[in-house]
């Protein structure tokens, strides 16, 4: 796939004067900057059908299996992590139940961060304003943005709903499928265009855009606890996610609910569209205040700058930490009362736990881990931000040693995710009621912390000899592993292959007894290839973007 | 530190970025106590070198010192000792100016405060912005008034007025005056041949990586022909014949041309012989001098020395 390189000159004088002009040259130019990172994504997503449904059809292959699998399905461990199930007892039906959150959650975030490095980052950088100083209309290339960033949707949708059929599942329940998952997507393209007209950064922007979708998650999740029966609450209805799930794929087919997520991205893009109007190119709604003149003699030192830089990072994945430390405890004592030990395909999604209540606690530690791995990359990407943002030549200019410096982001990142898991850990045993206590979930929250470690660890080497793939490269590293760890069966990987991996590798308490020996193996390498990345950057050339 | 090492001595210093030469067998030398500067077109290599100076690249060969220190193998202890100001500042958005200001000198050791705010009220710069409102220009000063509250025996900068007004220009000016005042040294990379020539002892331009003149700007005027017009009693194309007269131009009554600085007496004597009503001599510019090398590479002479030369020679002396 090649498109051929715009020109940047308008040269359609008689459209200069509206506030469009250019629209097609700016789509052209956006597809050409990202149609790498959109045919990923698009093939990523939709190819997860194909595989999932091969998986489960090995899995439940007589209608007999599927009808004992409906009667056991709706658990709340289920219903808040994947959705309600309504229709256990179709092949349809268990594909929505694997997968479909998966999908709907992924092409959320894939909306987010498109609209936003096409739209805030690249404000804040300065190069809107060097499209706009040609003819190009006020709105062209907001427009476009949100075009762009709309066609992954409709384009992951159709692909889902034709790989659906070709799998031979029914016709009418595999365009809902498509059409829901792209819906949710179209409402995120919405809701990142206005995060993108408040927040005046691309990291805010983001980071704003992330928090809706995870209070967004978060009411579907409470609704689809308190359902009765495959009845969910109205609460379900303030959700965006919620009216895709409400689509009901395989089951009642509903497409309303499409019309009402398609009304909430035009009408959010409209909204962003009028307050790109009212604002000066370059601000945020929010007016700039004037700060202290002077800096701290802490904010001045590596340590003190370098935690400074990441307050908001580290303030927010620690409020994440904290919501969700108390949502998986309380979620696990509504599923002592309900859970059957008997139970064997809960068993099975549970990593054959004999204590099921253990193996649930076992997998909510394993996403606090997630979550943890996640704020470290996020915020040791900022030593690479540095860098190619031409800041770290003056700061080198000074006196500071290399090691110095990356050691004051490497102590954050790491401090921040110990915090992380200790916090969120012992959160999920105090509100759990008893199902644990709150010092033996923060020791198996903590257990993860080589884990994060070790994704610290490859980004550092990479930083060190890579660094310009760095950071990206470091994100699929993770995808990769969190996929693993929480897909692995799913994907009909082996035991053995799922523990060679970083989540994977670690015992998973409470379920699973502590063992030193992963641990120390995760440790070694990362400390390892930490210790390369930093002698390789002491060593080379500072390379500013 | 003992007076004869000097603040930057590079010798045939080589960098290459994948398959593009960036430095070539550049040579640069920084006496201590001076104002070098340092000119050279966009992507001659300026930056590279100062990058090198800093520690920030590896230089692939040659050998490049700072106040007698390696910069690569020396850098924390070298930068106590000297001051970077960039051409292009960036700065953390959400922090203000007075904070990035903070934090760039305490890097390098410490701040004096009183310098500092000095130098902010010389500069008229608000240190309560956040960065991300500051013009260019203004981030600039942000970096200057950083670099320059310092005690630093070298100042390393890179095109330092560069989005400054010429008010501004001019409060920079003083600064560097008064540094060189203390008997510090300071590396000048500018494109401003005012500037250049207003502030510095010794300038070195280089092209594509090398150095092609390097010198004291008094003695490398004396390299180069001195610019001559005179009106003459009659048609000025009798000079045409005179021994050591270069680059003739005459209209009517009045000539233009250049000579040599060893055929000047001559010239001049044969001048005498036609009753000059005006003679204006104008020493070559620092603008011709960089034009010489930095124009076309197969006309140095034309490009430099054409008709156009007479109003640069002009304003260079009415600028004196």
């Amino acid at each position: 796939m090649s498109i051929a390189a715009p020109r940047l000159h308008v040269a359609a004088a008689p459209a200069a004067m509206s506030t469009l002009a250019g629209f097609g040259l700016s789509v052209r130019f956006i597809l050409r900057r990202n149609w790498l990172r959109l045919v990923i994504w698009a093939a990523v997503l939709a190819m997860m059908i194909p595989i999932v449904y091969t998986s489960q059809q090995a899995t439940f292959p007589t209608q007999a299996a599927r009808d004992a699998y409906a009667n056991v399905a709706n658990t709340p461990a289920i219903a808040a992590m994947t959705g309600l199930p309504y229709a256990a007892g179709s092949l349809g039906g268990i594909l929505v139940i694997k997968i479909w959150m998966t999908l709907a959650v992924a092409l959320g975030f894939a909306s987010i961060f498109l609209v936003t490095r096409n739209g805030r980052a690249d404000e804040e950088a300065g190069r809107t304003e060097l499209l706009r100083g040609s003819a190009l209309g006020r709105h062209a290339f907001s427009l476009a943005n949100y075009t762009v960033a709309g066609s992954l949707s409709v384009v992951t949708g159709l692909l889902i709903s034709l790989l659906a059929l070709s799998d031979k599942l029914p016709a009418a329940g595999s365009w809902v499928l498509g059409g829901s998952v792209a819906g949710v997507g179209l409402a995120f393209v919405g809701v990142s265009a206005l995060c993108g007209q408040l927040a005046s950064t691309s990291r805010g922007a983001n980071s704003l855009g992330v928090a809706v979708l995870a209070v967004f998650y978060l009411i579907r999740a409470v609704a689809d606890v308190d359902a009765h029966d495959t009845n969910v609450t109205a609460l379900s209805w303030f959700s965006p996610i919620g009216w895709g799930q409400n689509m009901r794929s395989y089951a009642q087919d509903t497409w309303w609910p499409f019309l009402a997520l398609l009304a909430l991205a035009a009408a959010a893009c409209i909204l962003a569209l009028r307050i790109e109007t009212r604002r000066d190119l370059g601000m945020g709604l929010l007016p700039a205040r004037p700060g202290p003149a002077r800096a701290t003699a802490f904010l001045a030192s590596p340590l003190g700058l370098s935690l400074r830089l990441q307050r908001a990072t580290l303030i927010s994945w620690l409020f994440g930490a904290i919501v969700a430390g108390l949502f998986f405890g309380s979620v696990a004592k509504a599923m002592t009362s309900v859970l059957d030990p008997s139970n064997t395909v809960a068993k099975a999604f549970l990593g054959g736990s004999h204590d099921m209540l253990n193996g649930i606690l076992g997998t909510f530690v394993l996403f606090t881990g997630m979550l943890a791995g996640a704020f470290a990359l996020q915020s040791l990407s900022g030593a690479r931000a540095e860098e190619s943002g031409g800041r770290l030549e003056s700061q080198l200019a000074g006196s500071l040693a290399r090691t110095r410096w990356l050691g004051a982001h490497i102590a954050v990142a790491a401090a921040g995710s110990a915090l992380m898991l200790l916090l969120g850990g012992w959160l999920t045993g105090v509100s759990s009621n008893g199902a644990a206590s709150g010092s033996a979930m923060a020791w198996a929250a903590f257990a993860y912390w080589p884990a994060v470690l070790l994704m610290m660890g490859a980004m550092l080497f990479l930083h060190g000899f890579l660094p310009r793939q760095s950071v990206s490269l470091s994100w699929a590293i993770y995808g990769v592993s969190v996929v693993v760890a929480m897909f692995g069966p799913l994907f009909s990987l082996s035991e053995s292959a799922i523990k060679a991996t970083p989540f994977g590798a670690v015992p998973r308490m409470p379920a699973v007894d502590f063992s030193l020996p992963p641990v120390l193996v995760l440790t070694a390498i990362a400390v390892g290839l930490g210790a390369l990345g930093v002698w390789r950057f002491r060593t080379r050339d500072i390379i500013p973007e | 530190m003992s007076p004869n090492i000097p603040a930057v001595e590079v010798t045939g210093l080589r960098k290459r970025f994948g398959t593009t030469t960036a430095l070539a067998g550049l040579d640069l030398q920084v006496e201590q106590g001076t104002v070098a500067g340092f000119l050279g077109p966009n992507g001659s290599g300026k930056s590279t070198t100062i990058r090198i100076l800093l520690g920030l690249l590896r230089a692939d060969g040659g050998s490049a010192t700072l106040l007698g220190g390696v910069p690569w193998r020396d850098a924390v202890e070298l930068h106590r000792r000297i001051a970077y100001v960039p051409g292009d500042v960036s700065l953390w958005p959400n922090l203000t100016g007075g904070q990035a200001i903070d934090i760039l000198a305490r890097l390098r050791g410490g701040v004096d405060t009183a310098q500092r705010d000095e130098l902010l009220a010389r500069f008229e710069l608000d240190p309560s912005k956040k960065a991300r409102s500051y013009s260019k220009g203004n981030r600039q000063k942000v970096a200057l008034v950083a670099g320059l509250a310092s005690s630093a025996e070298l100042l390393i900068l890179d095109e330092p007025t560069s989005g400054l007004d010429p008010l501004m220009e001019q409060v920079f000016t003083d600064c560097i005056r008064e540094v060189k005042g203390q008997g510090r040294s300071v590396l000048l990379s500018s494109h401003i041949f005012a500037e250049v020539e207003k502030l510095c002892d010794t300038v070195t331009i280089i092209r594509d990586g090398r150095t092609v003149e390097a010198g004291r700007l008094d003695e490398l005027r004396h390299l180069h022909r001195t610019t001559v017009s005179v009106t003459l009693d009659r048609e000025a194309t009798v000079l045409a014949g005179v021994p050591g007269i270069n680059d003739l131009a005459a209209d009517g009554n009045r000539a233009t041309f250049t000579v040599g600085e060893e055929a000047l007496g001559g010239v001049l004597a044969a001048i005498a012989a036609y009753a000059p009503r005006t003679l204006v001599s104008s020493p070559p510019s620092l603008e011709e001098l960089f034009l010489r090398h930095y124009g076309a590479a197969g006309a140095p002479a034309a490009a430099g020395k054409g008709s156009g030369t007479g109003t640069t020679a002009a304003q260079t002396a009415g600028a004196r």
